[in-house]
């Protein structure tokens, strides 16, 4: 599986989005923007770590996968 | 039909593109005309911008979500002119960004409101309502009184408006924050403000600092009182 | 295709579609969501409904009626109705397709992620005082622009998978889903184009003011109603009945007459919402005209559904979940009849602003929305989690009872608060004065009130029972799991 186009689009999306959300709440004029550009800022990063988490799940199974099946492994 | 209708279903870009052309529709004849059709916002003496605090005070009114328990629309209905006043014209929210018309009374109808009670009274009620009605369902708004009236982005707001199409000039603009000041204090000279916003209602004010309810007040006390109904003269009379 | 061709694809069995991985995650995730959010909304509900019975609940500036009011609506059809409309479209989709969703587990996980930061941003900001105070658009500009970019998404995944689909004809199911998605888009932005004071700032001002902003919300606002909380659910009725009845759907002309006119006609309803106000009179008498011709189609679908049943009424015995769905429909068809009678213009100048029309809203919510969402879980939560069945169909069935309960207490007493509010407001003495001040019309609906209160309460414990049979179903021992294979008498319409 590896890295899908999906991953990586939907990735950088969140980072953009978080950059997005630190700019928003630096120059927040009220309290409501200031609070949804860092909340937005927080969930972009937790979302991409979740995005690295199941990267590298997928990669472990698959290893344990191929060790399983008796092939040796690429790396 | 011209167009089988398995043929749609075997084709999602087509059946996209003839669901979005199907919904289209309606929207476009009931919405274009009313911008295109110069009878829909009769020409009314008297409407005007909402001066600087009664813009503030009618952006607390939005925020709060006072439209959900007031209506300010009267209809044309016989027993609701002769409880409320004169029926509302497309005139009146004209600069209602955005309107408020309401729907659904679980308090009267505020179209009409300015100058039915004092400014006391206005403030008594929004504190405590049930000490003035009984009856009454509404909240406590008395925080609004506790909290100075933010005035730093005033004239971003005029601004804003008139990019809308409120017709603020750069007198009104210029002159917003003393406007506010002096709307808010019965000592000051109101005769600059009320040149700017005819029949503008000064609040009391605590004397320090204007107020969340300085402002609310004041918008309260303009509604409905901007036209001058008794004036045969005015064209609202004729279609 | 006609009917019987209809009907032998019902019967084919479906042993190509056992070789589809089908994202079943995401639908677990909105699963969980809406029943999560639908739990939340009954609950504040009951208190917006306990400060209009006792106004000392207003506790303070942050859970008064005003705040709260858009938090409740905002749960009910955002996130507990969207939620399910998300999950069962995705699941839906996926196996009428015969395909995995489009766009991976990434894409997927950004809508579900992105659609709950949406939910809980909005109820914020509502609670801290920056509402656009427009009826089902409250949340404010930024919010707004957070939504477009995941509603995209949801599109993008809805019509991918349509477009990689294995089965060749379009499912009617799919028809209503596109048809919310694409409107829900549309109606969005255009009753959403605010100018903020500055992008630093959560407040803005509509580009269109007065009467002309009144009929764009009300052309929102009206299908917000007709295509998020009809047409969308319409979708998961054309699936989940069929497929827990066994049975085809009864007509498929009919569905085919009814769609095409449902989403036509649908659009115009708007002005009725502004009967008797300063927009301009023809377009009050199409807004009019138009709602009444929408009871058609809209009991089109009504037979359509509830004549599914056609050989297999005795279901409605032993399946719960499909008696919710049915029950369901039966609503949807009394509310999508009240709804044109209101629409006349003399009967509204009677109903309008008074506790009917919250009457009507929530005989189609609680009875239509609700319950054909619950009929939904019911049969998707065991299918998910691989069990057999329900941990128990007797609780099941006091949920039904019980909440059924609840909806005509509600519907009743809002009923004759609100008619009785119309009247007093109507009614002249024999001097030829209004009989009644507008403080005597509150008194008067005080009781209505706490018996709408106890209406919502019946609906919110029928909610928790079904939490808990929902929650026994997955982890308790006495639920045995399912077969791998689902017996071939199971495949109805496409999957």
């Amino acid at each position: 599986m590896g890295l899908e186009i999906g991953d990586l689009i939907i990735g950088l999306s969140m980072l953009a989005f978080s950059l997005v959300g630190l700019f928003l709440a630096a120059g927040a004029h009220d309290n409501e923007m200031y609070v949804f550009g860092l909340s937005l800022a927080g969930w972009g990063t937790v979302f991409v770590f979740g995005l690295l988490h199941r990267y590298f799940d997928r990669r472990d199974a698959a290893r344990v996968a191929i060790s399983v099946r008796g092939e040796q492994p690429h790396e | 039909m011209f167009i089988r209708h398995e043929t749609l279903e075997r084709n999602a870009f087509l059946f996209l593109v003839l669901t979005l052309i199907t919904v289209a529709i309606g929207g476009i004849v009931e919405v274009v005309p009313l911008f295109t059709i110069e009878t829909t916002v009769e020409h009314v003496k008297g409407v005007r911008p909402y001066s600087p605090l009664e813009q503030r005070g009618r952006d607390i009114y939005v925020r709060e979500g006072c439209y959900l328990c007031h209506s300010q629309q009267i209809r044309a209905l016989r027993d609701e002119v002769e409880r409320y006043g004169h029926y509302s014209l497309a005139a009146e929210s004209m600069y209602d960004h955005p309107f408020q018309w309401g729907s659904k009374r679980i308090g009267p109808d505020l179209a009409r409101v300015g100058g039915k009670y004092s400014s006391q009274w206005h403030y008594a009620h929004l504190t405590n309502a049930q000490s003035v009605v009984p009856e009454s369902l509404m909240p406590h708004y008395g925080f609004l009184a506790d909290t100075p009236l933010p005035t730093a982005d005033l004239q971003a707001r005029l601004r804003t408006l008139r990019d809308v199409g409120v017709p603020y000039t750069d007198e009104d603009i210029a002159n917003a924050q003393a406007d506010l000041r002096a709307q808010a204090d019965p000592g000051a000279d109101a005769a600059e403000l009320l040149k700017r916003y005819p029949k503008a209602v000064v609040v009391p004010g605590n004397g320090t600092v204007v107020t969340e309810m300085d402002a609310l007040v004041a918008y309260l006390q303009v509604l409905g009182t901007m036209v001058d109904f008794a004036d045969p003269a005015n064209e609202h009379l004729q279609q | 295709m006609n009917d019987a061709a209809y009907a032998a694809v019902a019967a084919q069995p479906s042993t190509a579609s056992r070789a589809v991985d089908y994202n079943e995650a995401i639908v677990k995730k909105f699963v969980i969501a809406s029943i999560f959010w639908g739990v939340v909304a009954f609950l504040v509900g009951i208190y917006i409904a306990t400060e209009l019975a006792w106004p000392q609940f207003n506790l303070d500036q942050y859970v008064n009626f005003g705040r709260l009011r858009p938090v409740h609506t905002s749960a009910a059809i955002f996130a507990f109705g969207g939620c399910a409309l998300f999950g069962t479209s995705f699941y839906v989709v996926q196996r009428t397709c015969r395909a995995r969703l489009f766009g991976g587990e990434a894409l997927a996980n950004f809508v579900f992620w992105g659609y709950q930061f949406f939910i809980v941003m909005a109820a914020l900001s509502y609670v801290m005082g920056y509402s656009k105070s427009q009826e089902y658009a409250e949340p404010p500009w930024h919010i707004d622009v957070w939504l477009t970019v995941v509603w995209v998404a949801y599109a993008v995944i809805f019509i991918g998978t349509l477009l990689k689909r294995q089965e060749p004809h379009i499912y009617v199911a799919n028809w209503f889903y596109l048809a919310f998605i694409l409107t829900v888009a549309v109606l969005h932005i255009g009753n959403n184009i605010y100018l903020p004071i500055s992008v630093y700032s959560a407040n803005a001002y509509s580009l269109t003011a007065g009467v002309q902003n009144a009929m764009i919300q009300w052309w929102y606002g009206h299908n917000a109603v007709g295509f998020f909380l009809t047409a969308g659910f319409l979708g998961m009725m054309y699936y989940f009945i069929p497929k827990a009845a066994n049975r085809p759907v009864y007509s498929y002309r009919l569905s085919i007459v009814h769609f095409w006119s449902l989403i036509f006609l649908y659009i115009w309803a708007g002005p009725h919402h502004l009967h008797w106000t300063a927009l301009p009179d023809w377009t009050q008498t199409l807004g009019a005209a138009f709602s009444i011709m929408l009871w058609m189609p809209s009991w089109g679908g009504m037979i359509n559904g509830i004549m599914t049943l056609s050989g297999a009424w005795d279901k409605l015995r032993t399946d719960p979940g499909l008696r919710f769905s049915v029950t369901a429909v039966g609503f949807y068809g009394m509310s999508t009849f009240e709804g044109p009678v209101m629409s006349v213009r003399d009967v509204n100048a009677l109903a309008h602003y008074t506790d009917w029309v919250i009457g009507h809203v929530h005989s189609g919510a609680l009875g239509w929305v609700a319950f054909i969402t619950f009929g939904a879980l019911y049969y998707l939560v065991p299918v998910l989690w691989k069990r057999e069945a329900l941990y128990s169909t007797r609780l099941a069935s006091w949920h039904y009872w019980i909440a059924t309960l609840g909806i005509v207490f509600y519907i009743t007493s809002m009923w004759v608060a609100g008619i009785m509010e119309g009247l007093m407001w109507r009614a002249y003495d024999k001097f030829g004065f209004l009989q009644y001040s507008f403080a005597e019309s509150v008194v008067a609906v005080h009781p209505y009130y706490v018996i709408r209160l106890m209406g919502g309460w019946m609906f919110f414990i029928g909610a928790l029972i079904m939490v808990y049979n929902f929650i026994m179903t997955v982890y308790s021992q006495s639920t045995a799991p399912r077969d791998a294979v689902l017996p071939a008498g199971l495949a109805v319409a496409g999957e």
